[in-house]
């Protein structure tokens, strides 16, 4: 046997080693200022040369006994891969896509959710409403006394009504913005304490259909209630609603942790995960209308009718949005 | 070698689009810390300036700018790493200075509801925590001892999970199947067979001694004695060794023992790497399989 000065591995290593400099200089530059720092031609030899040097790695593997060489084309080409991967890709429509098919879509996937979210804000409601017109003392157990403000039991017909139709116009703006954060912020934590098991979200859907039960008793004891409801209901809608797929996001979660089906528990968590998280970011929408609803027209339309006409406008708008569109649409991350 | 499991990062393999594992060093606890930090407080900077920027517009009456300032303290808080890990290509302005990047963990590309998903939860382990320890009773309210205690300590357990989970997840990266890694630093090292020169020949029962880990040892040496970390003597020291172990007769390895070593590896590595291709490997010089 005899030494050669050139081995195999170190003729594949100088036949390749220009490429594997080139992508170095143009990952680089990526890594550190970007895609849009690169040319046209570097942008478009960049996964060309990152699939050769894939390749080499895999040759270097299997053939060479060069471990400095196998590093370093392991680096490069795990640096190619973040500065290929780990990027954005520009997408049109992606915005459009979301809402019109992606966002109804992912809630219609988690029925059984929404279904138990729903059920568990109405107990909320049920319980409340009848403990209070049973005993108007238990209203303070649901409501605290800075939201209530005037409107507690024994208060007159006449104040409580008179909080339905005040003409208010200072700061509605920002009052709107206050309602959207504050309502966004309780929408966004159900939807993570779903990692905790569920249970706090639970409890959080609940505590929300409590306030309201003991809301629709105080006034339906003084024979307000369709007043309360047409003062209510255009914002509540989306807001109620909102809060409700908030939840089922965070049980579609929770299930998949407790419950993972088919899937290791690890892969259910991050299918359910991304799922949820398209439905919650949806919601925002929906707090932001709720919120600019409840903080300007609620305060400035104190018309019965145009309010019964808005919340039906919503309800029906909402409803035809998350059971009709994007139906027959494939969603991409079925795929998966 | 980046898959080496003695090496003293931990290494995450990446099965990437085209089905080649790619080695990634794990981020470090301490370094995602700093990262948070950094973004905590330029995040704290930019409120700051936005505060500011708000009281000046004197233009606008007070509500008004009350208002926009709630919905901008919301869209920064929420969307501050949302933002960034979109734009940036997985990583934050912290994560840049720490070198940390953001990856699907299936090895695809990191799409924006992973982002959303992972960042949703980032308020659930870190500020819940802080205030269940701080003030438990603005949280869960008037609640008794033992629903403060158990709910303090379910957030603790969730708060800390990249202490205790195998890939230093948090509860953002295994609900949006994400994973922060540090990026791999390439320098390609030359080749040390090239320098070896013709002349000297070694049989097939000389060779048959050593393996891989052997082999690299010996480039190890060869390196650092181009960086002046080991002597001609360290060198002739190794060579009067290997003599003795393959029985090689001759003068070489007292004389010229940097000439004997790289002609001696590159004879070595020829041999290994024919058996590799043959897929007959040999770990090292224990390695008794033929």
């Amino acid at each position: 046997m005899t030494t050669s000065a050139a081995l195999r591995s170190t003729r594949f290593r100088e036949a390749r080693e220009k490429e594997w400099a080139e992508l170095d200089a143009i990952v680089d530059r990526a890594l550190s200022r970007g895609l849009s720092s690169l040319s046209d031609e570097q942008l478009e030899r960049m996964p060309m040369l990152y699939r050769a040097v894939v390749s080499s790695l895999e040759v270097a593997r299997k053939t060479t006994m060069d471990r400095a060489l196998v590093a370093y084309l392991d680096a490069l080409a795990a640096r190619a891969y973040l500065a290929i991967y780990a990027s954005r890709r520009a997408e049109r429509g992606v915005l459009a896509r979301f809402f019109a098919v992606t966002f109804p879509k992912r809630v219609r996937s988690m029925g059984a959710e929404v279904g138990l979210s729903t059920l568990i804000f109405f107990v909320g409601i049920a319980v409340s409403y009848i403990l209070v017109m049973m005993d108007p003392s238990w209203y303070f157990a649901f409501v605290g006394a800075d939201l209530a403000g005037e409107r507690v039991p024994g208060a007159t017909t006449e104040t409580l009504r008179h909080a339905l139709y005040e003409r208010s116009t200072d700061d509605l703006d920002l009052f709107a913005s206050f309602l959207f954060t504050h309502n966004a912020g309780i929408g966004l934590m159900a939807f993570a304490l779903g990692f905790a098991a569920g249970i706090p979200t639970a409890l959080l859907v609940f505590t929300n259909g409590l306030m309201l039960g003991a809301f629709l008793a105080l006034y339906a004891q003084h024979g307000l209630l369709m007043n309360l409801l047409g003062w209510l209901l255009p914002h509540g809608i989306p807001e109620m609603l909102a809060i409700v797929l908030c939840g089922a996001a965070g049980f579609h979660v929770a299930r998949a942790m407790l419950w993972p089906g088919e899937r290791s528990t690890r892969d259910a968590l991050v299918f359910a995960g991304r799922r949820a998280s398209t439905v919650v970011t949806g919601c925002v929408l929906l707090f932001a209308i709720a919120g600019v609803i409840e903080g300007i027209f609620r305060q400035t339309v104190v018309d019965d009718f145009a309010r019964g006409m808005l919340a039906t406008l919503n309800v029906l708008w909402l409803v035809a949005w998350i059971v009709l569109s994007g139906l027959g649409v494939k969603d991409d991350l079925d795929e998966h | 070698m980046s898959t080496d499991p003695n090496a003293t990062v931990a290494n995450i393999a990446i099965l990437g689009p085209e089905g080649t594992p790619l080695a990634f060093p794990l981020a470090g606890g301490v370094e995602r810390i700093a990262a948070f930090m950094l973004d905590m407080m330029l995040l704290f900077f930019i409120m700051i300036l936005a505060i500011f920027g708000l009281a000046f517009s004197f233009t606008l009456g007070s509500s008004v700018l009350t208002a926009i300032g709630l919905v901008a303290f919301f869209a920064l808080r929420h969307g501050y790493f949302l933002f960034f890990e979109t734009f940036l290509s997985g990583s934050t302005p912290g994560k840049r200075v720490l070198k940390l990047r953001v990856l699907a963990r299936d090895g695809g590309r990191l799409r924006v509801e992973a982002i959303v998903a992972r960042n949703l939860l980032r308020d659930l382990e870190f500020f819940v925590p802080l205030v269940v320890m701080t003030s438990p009773e603005s949280l869960v309210g008037p609640a008794p001892w033992w629903l403060r205690l158990s709910a303090g300590i379910w957030t603790l357990v969730i708060g800390a999970m990249p202490l205790y989970t195998r890939e230093r997840s948090r509860a953002g990266d295994l609900i949006a199947g994400t994973i922060v890694v540090g990026i791999p630093q390439a320098a390609l090292i030359r080749d040390e067979s090239t320098r070896s020169q013709r002349g000297l020949t070694f049989s097939r029962e000389e060779l048959a001694i050593y393996g891989e880990h052997e082999l690299e040892t010996l480039a190890e040496l060869l390196r650092s004695v181009e960086l002046g970390r080991a002597s001609i003597e360290d060198l002739r020291l190794v060579a009067l060794t290997i003599q003795k172990k393959i029985g090689f007769e001759g003068s070489e390895p007292t004389r010229t023992p940097d000439l004997f070593l790289r002609a001696f590896y590159s004879a070595q590595r020829a041999d290994l790497e024919r058996r590799l291709i043959l897929g007959r490997r040999k770990s090292d010089k224990h390695d008794a399989k033929k």
